[in-house]
């Protein structure tokens, strides 16, 4: 039994967490991202690569239900851990993490649980689309329907697929839903929408350390979407040490890690380009973000301005026809490049 | 005729266990790197591989909406063969599983096989994210294939055969990777993205929720990422014999050369993962055709002047 129980702590040890954050939920975030990497934990990339899942913030009615789904799609031995304050993270990952060491739990767990994929829902990315008990007969194996043909850029015929990004998907900003025609892999219309529930700021502006801490974290997760995870890891260290105060070392490694990013050509190869024509790239907005991160701890001058995008405002709408027409990889890069202009005073509210 | 005896099929295990010892070892080498840039101690990121291995091992497998299993797992498993497939032909200082005649077409083959292998993965689970990633790396396979295949040429022509003992043994003195550095820069590049590792990992990106990697849990996702790290210690194992002047060497036996030559070789391509960003397939087809393809051309040309004028 001794072998059995050391093997049960060294796999929860090494334990993945999908990190859910509700809209208004980033400062939860932070502080959950923070005290899993502090016991080891991994970030999962899906619902299937995670044993773990937090729930940062408070999520609306329709994001709890969401979440639902996502947790069904977790293989188990599973633990699910909410997190509502920033002070409550580490607690709440260690109750989490006696849950899934408890091996009577998981099974019992294991017993009640649903056996078999849920029909239609099966992966995370049909969650907007219903269907059911709608009988599409062999048109609709499992309640999913084929695909519909549609012309291509180059006016040839071509499979459309639906499929919704988001809300529970890494890197991407909180609570926003992209519902998206794919030809391929090639985005051919889009539509935002937002689920969650509105953000409750009540107040604007952040101190100049935490404004700085932000735009760091939404830097790590560019760097997590361009396929670089150790500077990325780098970001997130920095953002941790700036959220504690601590500006002179949080100072000297937020400038270490601009010139880093800076520096590589590959980067800048890969993100040069990117985005809607006559606007930054995601190059230009990455290197800017770092900047301006740079700028907040350098002077003690509070707001900054106090628009909720520091660009102009491309808003919801404007963002979802900017992904027309780019591929998948890009679409991301350019939504996290365009929530780093954003910061998290009046962000509005739209949809509901 | 470079001397090499083939050792009994019962030999055969102690190779896979060779690579998995190595597939091991990199992916301890890969907790240690990155826990440096998490701010993990030394020795949790070292057992990371043991904890990993015990959570996929206790972790439920999983299935999706009509997903086409068998080919699925099919996928899962075949990285795996293609590496133990790979070093057959590889000598292990005088012993070799296998001594074939075209051991270097061999290689070649199974290099080819891990397309389906990464495609299946990818198609098999019926996910949108999935399927993108498995598209994704025949876009990237596309690019690096064809500069591989004649990077791959190169030794072969130098050395007039195309039997990977005789490629080892004409590196008398001089190593090809010296002489022929071009070749074996494609050559690494090409492993790199056949392991789908490090920058060539967007086929398994976080932006697509991992890609092919996607929807598998528990000892189906275990087995992927296990062939992932013995393809690139393959890969770096097959480079010894044909760049790294095989078992030559100062002081120690033959069959250590090999091994020391191939973990440092594994160790410097488990190591680029921290050091460079993705590179999309998109982008990365333009570099492998306009720049590496003409690139390695070059290559072989010169090394089969080089051949020629030497008689």
């Amino acid at each position: 039994m001794d072998v059995r129980a050391r093997l049960t702590s060294a796999a929860v040890r090494a334990a993945h967490v999908l990190v859910v954050e509700a809209p208004g939920g980033w400062r939860e975030r932070f502080a959950a991202e923070r005290a899993a990497a502090a016991r080891g934990w991994t970030p999962a990339a899906s619902p299937a690569d995670a044993d773990v899942l937090v729930v940062c913030g408070a999520p609306g009615d329709d994001l709890a239900a969401l979440l639902d789904r996502v947790w069904d799609q977790l293989p188990g031995p599973r633990a699910r851990a909410q997190v509502r304050s920033p002070t409550g993270a580490g607690q709440a990952l260690a109750e989490a993490a006696a849950l899934l060491a408890d091996e009577r739990h998981q099974r019992r767990d294991a017993r009640e649980r649903r056996q078999e994929p849920a029909p239609l829902h099966g992966d995370m990315d049909h969650g907007g689309t219903d269907h059911g008990g709608m009988d599409h007969g062999d048109m609709a194996p499992a309640g999913i329907p084929l695909a519909s043909g549609g012309p291509d850029r180059d006016g040839l015929e071509m499979d459309v697929l639906h499929l919704s990004l988001g809300p529970v998907l890494p890197s991407w900003p909180a609570g926003l839903v992209l519902d998206v025609a794919l030809q391929g892999d090639v985005v051919v219309s889009a539509e935002a929408r937002h689920v969650g529930g509105p953000t409750a700021e009540g107040h604007h502006g952040l101190e100049p350390p935490e404004r700085a801490a932000y735009r760091v974290d939404g830097v790590a997760r560019l760097l997590d979407l361009a396929g670089w995870p150790d500077a990325a890891s780098r970001a997130r260290r920095t953002r941790d040490v700036l959220l504690d105060g601590d500006s002179a070392t949080g100072h000297r490694l937020l400038v270490g890690l601009r010139s880093r990013v800076g520096r590589s050509r590959l980067l800048r190869w890969q993100l040069r380009g990117l985005g809607p024509p006559g606007r930054p790239d995601v190059h230009d907005r990455l290197l800017r973000a770092l900047a301006r991160a740079v700028d907040d701890l350098g002077r003690d001058a509070g707001d900054p301005g106090d628009g909720t995008s520091e660009d102009g405002g491309a808003g919801p709408d404007g963002l979802a026809s900017a992904t027309v027409g780019l591929e998948l990889a890009a679409v991301r890069l350019v939504v996290a490049a365009a929530d780093l202009d954003r910061l998290p005073t009046r962000r509005e509210v739209v949809g509901g | 005729m470079a001397d090499v005896s083939v050792v009994s099929p019962a030999w055969a295990p102690a190779a896979a266990l060779l690579v998995l010892g190595g597939a091991w070892g990199a992916a301890a080498l890969d907790g240690v790197l990155s826990g440096r840039s998490t701010g993990l101690p030394g020795r949790a990121s070292s057992r990371r591989p043991v904890d990993e291995v015990a959570r996929l091992m206790r972790q439920r497998r999983r299935t999706t909406v009509r997903a086409d299993g068998l080919l699925w797992r099919v996928g899962g498993a075949a990285m795996l063969v293609a590496a133990l497939l790979m070093v057959v032909v590889v000598p292990l200082g005088s012993w070799a599983v296998a001594d074939l005649a075209v051991g270097v077409v061999w290689f070649n083959t199974m290099d080819v096989v891990v397309w389906a292998a990464v495609w299946l993965a990818g198609w098999g689970a019926n996910s949108a994210h999935s399927l993108v990633g498995g598209y994704r790396f025949l876009a990237q396979a596309l690019a690096y294939e064809l500069p591989l295949m004649f990077a791959l040429t190169a030794p072969p022509v130098a050395a007039g055969s195309l039997r990977v003992a005789d490629i080892a043994a004409a590196q008398d003195g001089l190593w090809f990777a010296v002489w022929m550095p071009v070749a074996f820069g494609v050559y690494c590049i090409g492993v790199v993205a056949f392991s789908v590792w490090g920058p060539f990992a967007p086929a398994a990106g976080a932006d697509i929720a991992g890609g092919v990697l996607a929807e598998l849990s528990g000892v189906d996702r275990l087995l992927v990422l296990v062939g992932r790290y013995a393809l690139l210690v393959a890969g770096a194992a097959f480079a010894v014999p044909m760049f790294l002047g095989g078992g030559s060497g100062p002081l120690l036996p033959a069959w250590t050369w090999v091994l020391v030559k191939t973990a440092l070789l594994a160790a410097a391509l488990v190591a680029v993962r921290r050091r460079v960003p993705a590179v999309r397939p998109d982008r990365f087809v333009e570099a492998g055709w306009v720049v590496l393809l003409p690139l390695v051309l070059l290559q072989v040309l010169v090394v089969a002047v080089i051949a020629v004028g030497r008689g």
